[in-house]
Parts: structure tokens; sequence; C-alpha cells
């Protein structure tokens, strides 16, 4: 939305300008361009020249109103602060109840849970080497599992994010906990975190875990099914983070992800759902990287662009569907291994872009994140950082307080122009699926990665400690914490016991169900997961039985 | 640097199927020098038994997730299979990053199917310059089939026909101008056409556009089948396989003249290589005379490198005065 | 006849154990191929014996592991099996976070070098070449007339 330079009425503007601009050069001859990450070359000075809110209205209104650039709810922060989500998983189901019990009581009103990489790749505990178990997320395999890692936690009332790809057996697990504990479903509040599986085969191979058709199939299903069943549920989070982390500059994730939360909107209608009914309960997963106003334009672009897109594109009525709810999570990819205390300021800085960006949610990394799974201490200053913002730097009084900077608010035109030119780019390679199957999203971010590389080398981006201000010892990095091996060890003990005991039919016609869902266009596969989970069949084994009939997903490298 | 490995045990324990030994082979056979040569000579006599087929195509027909599965259809045939995947070095620092693998998975951990990755080094899209020797390893090893999949970028994939028996072209729907991503040449050397990503709702116009470029070509050639595959699915590999064998076994003196040709092909390619070799470090006073003289234009590039090279294949000392331009047009 | 010529270093660039991010890995191998290395690039979650076929059937001098969770935990078993398989020549690098206590476990699993975040394209590239070339030397083929 750039707009042509303004006539100003002011009296005296061209003088005082001209007189700036040439005291400017005499101070900083010979200036090289600055350009921030999407590559947005950044002036010097704004002035009304740039911003001069002609279109107050039409591109910002005020919040709560469309297009939403200002903040998606009337109040905002000063309202209510954004939800402090912090991604929690180590160790066994008990390691993580104890500590998931310390935040509640600590005042936490949602909660999450990252299962164990084994989780990710799709097999059970019993499949791995175990001096890897537990290490970067916690081990849940089953139903069992799932009831000791909640015991004590009031599903019902506390909002659960589960770090839950594709087949969203996270969920499952803990639907058959709420049965058990004769909770309504209806009542269950949360998130399926990691269900953008474009953003997985793209950029994040971890999560990869089925065919690209499959993964299509299995979220269209879950989403129905949620829709169905869990109407307090959010089925769907659509992920920049994984390709922002990737290379991705941040005009490219905002793209990548508008059109990736259109790709989902488009099958979602395709398949006969309501367009209002789904697109009210998609919510977005954000990297916030320590390039500080672009980070804000981004987000305050992103809000415009996607109710446009809602409400235009897509055709959804409801006002609650072109909101941007989005969870932001400071970027691990900045912080540094060289003087981890410095992760603090650099995730001060990050946060402070999120709240003044009015996210709806957030995480902020702990210090050593770049090092290892947090320690308890280190997780503490992560949220601390987010309480001092909040309390004592009071960054929720003022509702988007950069609105109206000349500066900010030029910048939020130019990222739109350059995330519209993504999206375009995508639509023109046939939207999201099209355009990651084919490698085009990937060989775009492997280029923007090595281009970002490149300037660290030459030192045209600096990143203290690491390619300049180093120094000689780094005292202060915190020792790895590693689960108990000995607990871990009686974890897969006791899971194997519990594989050799159940009910071997229950399991063999759940899985049978499971299979023969995968292969009927009328069934819904979730409806089978969730039932194959009560039954006592085991995330790997539902994996394994997806695996074989929908197809396993080869990875798409772009070398 | 270690000393070369000795060829004569190195090639009992390569004809044994020793993997370290077929490794090792072909990086000697890539090396080059006397050392592969003599390794080559030893176990020549030991190949020419397995089953040679070659893939080739546009970037993005899907080649290797092709070869992938077509490898795991070969392994169900209950052969061992060698593998060959040819990808382009960089011409700028002669390095490459070889990434064939990644759609290889299935095989990583199934004895029966060796995959060494290759460089061109500067065969532009093409066969390295040793893949021959690199093949007849694989052959002496044991391998009842080898599959060599190259990049179809440059214009030597034309070799292919002298490594491999069965040669499949794969093209796939919505590259670029569809079969006009195909070069012209690269279908006079198709066994077999291979339509991939048959799903794709292109794929019944890239098919007829196949069928109607085959029609031109002259009659009594051999039938070219143009087979769909969806190899991303395994769709339509088993009968990829079935149409290879049954052109494998289709004539077999075919086979015997396509190695009269190879062997013909790499003593002539042995030859320049080693005239090239002689001529450069070649400093005798008549040689430098004679390049003195073509530098002066005294006599043409052409006429000089014939003398040089009967010189050096003769041992016949240069003639003192070589015939002038001037003569050879009255000539 | 042959002709002889200086064959490029050749890398695996991999990854083993349960994490996926790439990234780090890409770069590397371009930093490789750029210097004319052969790099032989993998996906994630390779196995330990996926390793040692991998660097038997591509004859590779050095092996880089990356490593951004956990991963380097089980990399001495690699080292382990690359011994066993006759592959001891065989440099090997890990890139990656690895906390400080934990490295030194891998150097005395016979580790040459672990890269932290940050590590300089010039430091990758010499350190690689250094040890290729050392690979090389050192390799000893029993292929000889006196070990057939």
């Amino acid at each position: 939305m750039n707009q042509a330079a303004v006539q100003l009425p002011l009296p005296g503007f061209e003088q005082a300008s001209g007189q700036w601009r040439s005291d400017y050069s005499r101070q900083v001859a010979g200036e090289k361009p600055v350009r921030n990450r999407s590559g947005i070359e950044v002036q010097p000075l704004y002035s009304p020249r740039d911003w001069a809110g002609e279109r107050y209205l039409d591109d910002l209104g005020f919040p709560g109103q469309y297009p939403f650039t200002r903040g998606i709810y009337p109040s905002m922060h000063r309202g209510r602060t954004w939800t402090q989500r912090q991604l929690i998983g180590l160790g066994t189901p008990q390691d993580y109840n104890v500590r998931v019990r310390r935040i509640i009581d600590a005042g936490a009103t949602a909660i999450s849970l990252l299962p164990c990489c084994s989780g990710f790749r799709g097999i059970d505990c019993d499949e791995v080497d175990p001096v890897l178990l537990g290490t970067c997320g916690t081990v849940v395999n089953t139903t069992d599992h799932m009831d000791a890692a909640l015991d004590g936690v009031p599903l019902g009332t506390i909002s659960t994010a589960m770090n839950d790809p594709s087949p969203f057996t996270l969920l499952a697990f803990t639907l058959g906990v709420a049965r058990r504990r004769s909770i309504d479903w209806r009542s269950i509040t949360g998130t399926s975190n990691q269900s953008d599986y474009i953003s997985h085969f793209i950029a994040n191979h971890q999560f990869y875990r089925l065919s690209l058709p499959g993964s299509r199939r299995v979220l269209l299903d879950h989403i129905e099914f949620c829709r169905r069943a869990l109407p307090n549920w959010n089925p769907l989070s659509v992920v920049g983070q994984h390709m922002q982390q990737a290379g991705a500059t941040p005009a490219e994730t905002m793209g990548f992800t508008l059109s990736s939360a259109i790709q989902y909107a488009q099958d979602c209608i395709e398949r006969g759902m309501d367009v209002d009914d789904v697109l009210r309960r998609f919510t977005f997963f954000f990297d916030i990287s320590i390039s500080f106003f672009e980070e804000i334009a981004k987000f305050r672009a992103g809000r415009r662009i996607w109710a446009r897109i809602a409400r235009e594109r897509l055709g959804a009525k409801d006002p609650a569907c072109w909101r941007f709810k989005f969870h932001g999570q400071t970027s691990g990819v900045d912080l540094t291994q060289q003087q981890p205390l410095n992760n603090i300021a650099r995730v001060s800085v990050q946060a402070m872009a999120g709240i003044l960006s009015g996210l709806q949610s957030m995480h902020t990394d702990a210090y050593d994140e770049a090092i290892a799974c947090p320690s308890e201490e280190t997780a503490r200053i992560a949220v601390a950082t987010q309480n001092i913002l909040r309390d004592e730097a009071q960054l929720c009084a003022v509702i988007d307080p950069l609105g109206g900077s000349y500066y900010v608010e030029r910048l939020t035109d130019q990222m739109e122009a350059e995330i519209e030119a993504v999206i375009a780019r995508i639509d023109a390679a046939g939207g999201m699926y099209k355009a990651a199957e084919v490698g085009l999203v990937q060989t775009m971010i492997g280029e923007s990665a090595l281009a970002f590389q490149e300037q660290l080398e030459t030192g045209e981006r600096k990143i203290v400690g690491v390619n300049c201000y180093q120094v000689e010892e780094d005292p202060t990095i915190p020792p790895a914490e590693r689960p108990d091996p000995a607990a871990m060890e009686r974890h897969v003990e006791r899971f194997k016991a519990f594989k050799r005991e159940r009910s071997q039919d229950a399991v063999a016609r759940a899985l049978d169900a499971l299979a023969r869902a995968a292969n009927s266009e009328r069934e819904n596969v979730f409806e089978k997961v969730v039932e194959a989970a009560e039954a006592g069949v085991t995330h790997g084994e539902m994996v394994g039985c997806l695996r074989r009939e929908l197809g396993f997903g080869h990875p798409l490298i772009i070398a | 640097m270690a000393p070369s490995p000795s060829p004569i045990p190195l090639a009992q324990r390569l004809r044994a199927g020793d993997p370290r030994a077929v490794a090792r082979a072909i990086s000697l056979m890539e090396e080059g020098g006397s050392a592969a040569a003599a390794l080559h000579a030893a176990i020549l006599p030991a190949t020419g038994r397995a089953l040679t087929i070659g893939f080739t195509g546009p970037p993005g027909a899907g080649k290797s997730t092709l070869v992938d599965a077509f490898v795991a259809e070969l392994r169900k045939s209950g052969r061992t299979v060698g593998v060959v995947a040819v990808d382009p070095s960089s011409p700028l620092s002669g390095g490459a990053v070889l990434g064939d693998r990644i759609r290889m998975g299935r095989h990583t951990d199934d004895p029966g199917v060796f995959i060494r990755s290759i460089a061109s080094r500067g065969h532009l899209g093409g066969l390295s310059r040793s893949i021959h020797h690199v093949v007849d390893v694989l052959d002496a090893a044991g391998r009842d089939a080898i599959v060599i999949e190259t990049v179809g970028a440059g214009q030597s994939e034309v070799e292919i026909v002298d490594v491999a028996a069965v040669r499949i072209v794969v093209n796939a729907p919505g590259l670029g101008d569809d079969v006009q991503a195909i070069k012209a040449g690269i279908l006079e050397i198709a066994s077999i056409l291979v339509v991939n990503k048959a799903d794709l709702p292109l794929a019944p116009r890239t098919v007829r556009q196949l069928k109607a470029m085959l029609s031109l070509r002259r009659e009594g050639e051999a039938d070219v089948p143009v087979l769909e595959t969806i190899a991303s699915e395994d769709r339509g590999v088993a009968e990829l396989l079935a149409a290879v064998d049954a052109c494998a076994t289709l004539r077999p003196e075919d086979a015997a003249a396509r190695r009269r040709t190879r062997i013909r092909r790499l003593v002539a390619e042995g030859a320049a290589g080693e005239m090239r070799r002689r001529i450069l470090a070649w400093d005798d006073a008549a040689f430098l005379e004679t390049l003195a003289r073509a530098a002066r234009g005294e006599i043409d590039i052409d006429t000089a490198a014939r003398a040089a090279m009967e010189a050096q294949a003769g041992g016949v000392p240069l003639p003192v005065a070589v015939p002038q331009k001037a003569d050879r047009r009255a000539g | 006849m042959i002709h002889a010529g200086t064959r490029p270093l050749r890398v695996l660039v991999t990854k083993i154990g349960l994490d996926g991010h790439d990234r780090g890995s890409r770069i590397v191998a371009a930093y490789l191929r750029d210097a004319g290395m052969e790099v032989i690039y993998t996906p994630p979650w390779q196995t330990i014996p996926g390793v040692v076929k991998l660097a038997t059937e591509e004859d590779v001098d050095v092996i880089g592991i990356s490593s951004l969770a956990t991963d380097h935990l089980i990399v001495p078993k690699m080292m382990e099996a690359l011994r066993a398989a006759g592959l001891g020549h065989v440099g090997v690098v890990v890139g990656g976070i690895v906390p400080e206590a934990e490295q030194s476990a891998l150097a005395a699993a016979g580790v040459s070098r672990v890269f932290g975040p940050g590590a300089a394209r010039e430091e990758i590239v010499e350190c690689v070449t250094a040890l290729g070339q050392k690979s090389r030397a050192e390799r000893v083929d029993d292929y000889s007339e006196a070990n057939p």
C-alpha cells in the first residue's frame, strides 16, 4: 500500500526537510544503505511525507475494527493481557507433572506439553536409544502416560496447548483422560499447536511423519472432528515459526503462513465445512526475532492482510473469523551459546516486539535455550521477563503504542507489499500445498538462509559474542539438565509391561478400524485415533498404522 | 597419501562382494592412474553379467524417487542392486552436493543395495568420465542389476547409451513446456519412456505428446513403450520392471554389440587421455620448435597435433620440416 | 588407461537420532561444496548402522554430524560402530549445540572437533580439509599382496 508522496500544507516543510537532508549528508557521508532482514531499505528518518494518515480508517481503523491493524480486540492488553504459555516438557510424565503443577500453583491459566523427539518421529519409547529419551520433551505414548502427566491438572478449566503433530495422539490421550475423569469434552480448551503439516514438510522434518496427501486427509478429519465434538478447541494453528527458523525472512514467513492458512481454509471449504465455523478457530504461531521494528510491522501487516483474505477472498461473514489471533515465541535462533546471559537481553527485546505487536499469547525463551532444555531457574527468568515488561514497564497501558509512528506505519505498508508479493508467488505456483510439494518454498527459504549467513560472515550483520565482541571465556554456561536415567528405564520397562498386559484383542480391533478408516472416504481417521487411544493403542502403533495406510512422508530437501 | 591398494587382492575382495573393497575400488577408478587401469583389467573378465539400467530425464521429473521405488521392486524380485547416482559438480569450485540419498531412504539398512553418489566432474549434467569403470566394479562385485541415474540437463546423457542396456527416459507433466523439456536426441536413446507423477492433471497430455513424437521415428526401430508411474506411491513400478526385463531379454545380440562399442570407446577415451598427458609433459627441442612455429602461424594447430601424435605414437622423430601451410594448400 | 588426477575430498553430512532441524547442516554442506569437496547429503534421522553403511559405500574421508538437540549423546556409539566396521580412519566432526560438559565425552570417543553455533566458514573448511587429508594418509588398506 505504497502511498504517493503527500502534498503537505505545512508551511516551511520543504525547506526544513531539505535543510535536514543536507545537514545529515554532511555528517554521514558515503553511507551504505541499511536493510532489514526482509531486504527493505530503512531510511534514516521518516516524516509525514512517508505516512500522513489520510487513509487512517481504511488501513488502520480502531482496535477491534476491520482491518484490525491496531489490534483484534477493542481493549487489547489493557483489558486482558496476553496468555503466558511457556512450552515445557522433559523426562517422564511424572517429571512433567511435578513441573506443570508448580506452574499452575504459581497462577498459570494455560499450560503446554512438548513431547519427546521420539514422539515427533512417530515412534514409542521402546524403539529409541534410551539415552535420548526425554531430553527434549516428555515421553507420552499412551493414555496412561497422559493421565500421569496431567495428574491433578484441572482439565476443563485450564487451557492446554499440545505440541501435537498429525495424527494428534496427544489430544486423543487427553480426551481419554477426560473420559476417565468424567470431564465433558465440550469444556476442554486449548490448541493443537503442531497441526500445520505443510510447515513441517517444508522446514521441520522432525515432525514429518506421513505423506503429504495423508497429512492433508488427517488434518481435515481432525478439524471436522474437533468442530463437532470439541467446540472450545482450536484444531489448527498455522505455524510460521519453523519457516522463519529455517531461514525465511520475516516477510516471507508471514507470506508463506498466510498462504498456508488460505490452503487449509480452501481445503475445509472443499470438504463441505462452513467457512465461518472453521475460520473462527484458526490461530497462528510465529517466531519473534530480534529485528524489533520489522517484527512489529510484520504482525501489524499480517493482521491487515488476514482480515482482507478472510473476509474478501474466503468469504467469511463473522468478524471473529477476520481476527488474526497469534501466539508468539521469542526466537531461539537469535540466541547464542556464547555469553549465554546476554540472551536475557535478547529475549527482552523480542518479547517487547511481541507485546507491542499485540499478540494473544506468548512464550519467552529461557536464556539457555540455545544450549539445552531450560532448567527451572532459567525458565523462571523467562517468565519474569514477561512480568517485568507487563507490570514494571507498563507496556500494556496503551493499545498499539507505535501506531501512527511515521516509521512503523511506513514499514507496515512496505512489509504488507512484500508479504502480498510472496502470497502472489505462491498463488501462481498453485497454492501452498503445491509450492511445498515441488520445493519452491524450500528453495526460497534456502536462498534466504544462505544470504543471511553471508551477511554474518561479512560482518554486515552483527551478533554480539559471535562475530563481534567475543570474549575468551564463557564462564556462565549452565550444565544441561538430563532426565534421571534410572527413572527413564523404569518408565520404558513399565511401558513394555503395559503392552504385554493390555487387551490384545481390543488393540487389534482398534488398529483394524483405524486402517479401514484410512482407506475409506466416509470415515473420520481422527475419530478412530481417539477410539484407539482409549483401547490402549500406543502412539507409535497408531502412527505406524497410518504410515502403512497413508504413506510415509519422504522429506523433500533442496540441497 | 597412503599407498594405493594393490589391485589383485582388491579385485578378489570386490569380486567376493566385500562392500568396503567395492567402495575403495570405485574411488580408485575415480582417481584414475595405473593402479586403476590394472584393477580394471583384473576385473574386466568378471563383467558383463549384470543388467544395467539407466534413468535420465529433466530435473523435477522425480527420477530419484522413481529409482528408489524401482530398486525396491528389483529387491522384491530377489536381485541384488548397485546404484550409481550422478549429480553435477559446481563448475566454479569443482565441489558438489550429492543429494540423491535424500530420496533413496528406504534401502539404508539393506545390504542388497549398494548406492554410490558420483559427481559429474566437468561433464556438465552428464556422465562422469569414470562411470564405465564404476559400473564395471559393481558388475564384477556380483550385483545382479545396476541402476545409473543421471541428471538430464546437458548433452552428454547420450553417453548413457554406452553404459546402460536399458535406458529409461523419465518425464513428468508440467515441467516447463512439457516434452520440450526432453531434449532432442534423448528420445532416440530411450528404451522405455516413463511419465512419472501420472496423477497430475496434465499427465494424459504429456503421454499423448510423447506418443506423437515417437510416431515420427523411422520404421523398423524397436517399439518404445510409454509407461505411467506415480513413484511416490509405488504405482506403475512393477509394470516398469516387467518392461525393463522384457527389453533386456529381447535382443541378446544388442548386448554383445553394445559391449564391443563400449570397449572401443573406452580404448579411444583412454588413448586420448594418455596422448594428452604425454604431449603436455613433452619438452623435446624439436617439439618445442613445432609449438613455436604454430604460435607464429607458420603451421596450423591440427597439423601440429597430428605430427605430435604420430611422433609420440610411433616413436618416430618429428620431421625437421613439417609441411608448410602454403604447400598443403598447393597439394 | 585412465587419467590420473586428484580426487576431491568426500564428506558425509548427516544427522543421527531424533532431531530434524537441518538449516545448519545445509549451510555447512554448501560451504564444503564451495571449497571443492564432494558432500554426500542425507535426510535427518539416520541410524548408526545406516551411517556405517553410507560411509562405507560412499568411501568418505570425513563425517560431519549435526546435532541441535541431544543427538550428540549417541555419537560415541556411532564412533564405536565405525571403528568396528574398519572405518577408524574416517575423521568425525560434530556441529551444533553441545554443552561443554558433554564435549569432553565426544573428544574421548574420538570426535576430532565440535563446532558450536557461529563457527566461521574458514574454520570449518580448514578443519575438514585437514581431517580429510589426514584420513586419506592414515587409512589402512589391507588389500596388499601380503594380506590378500
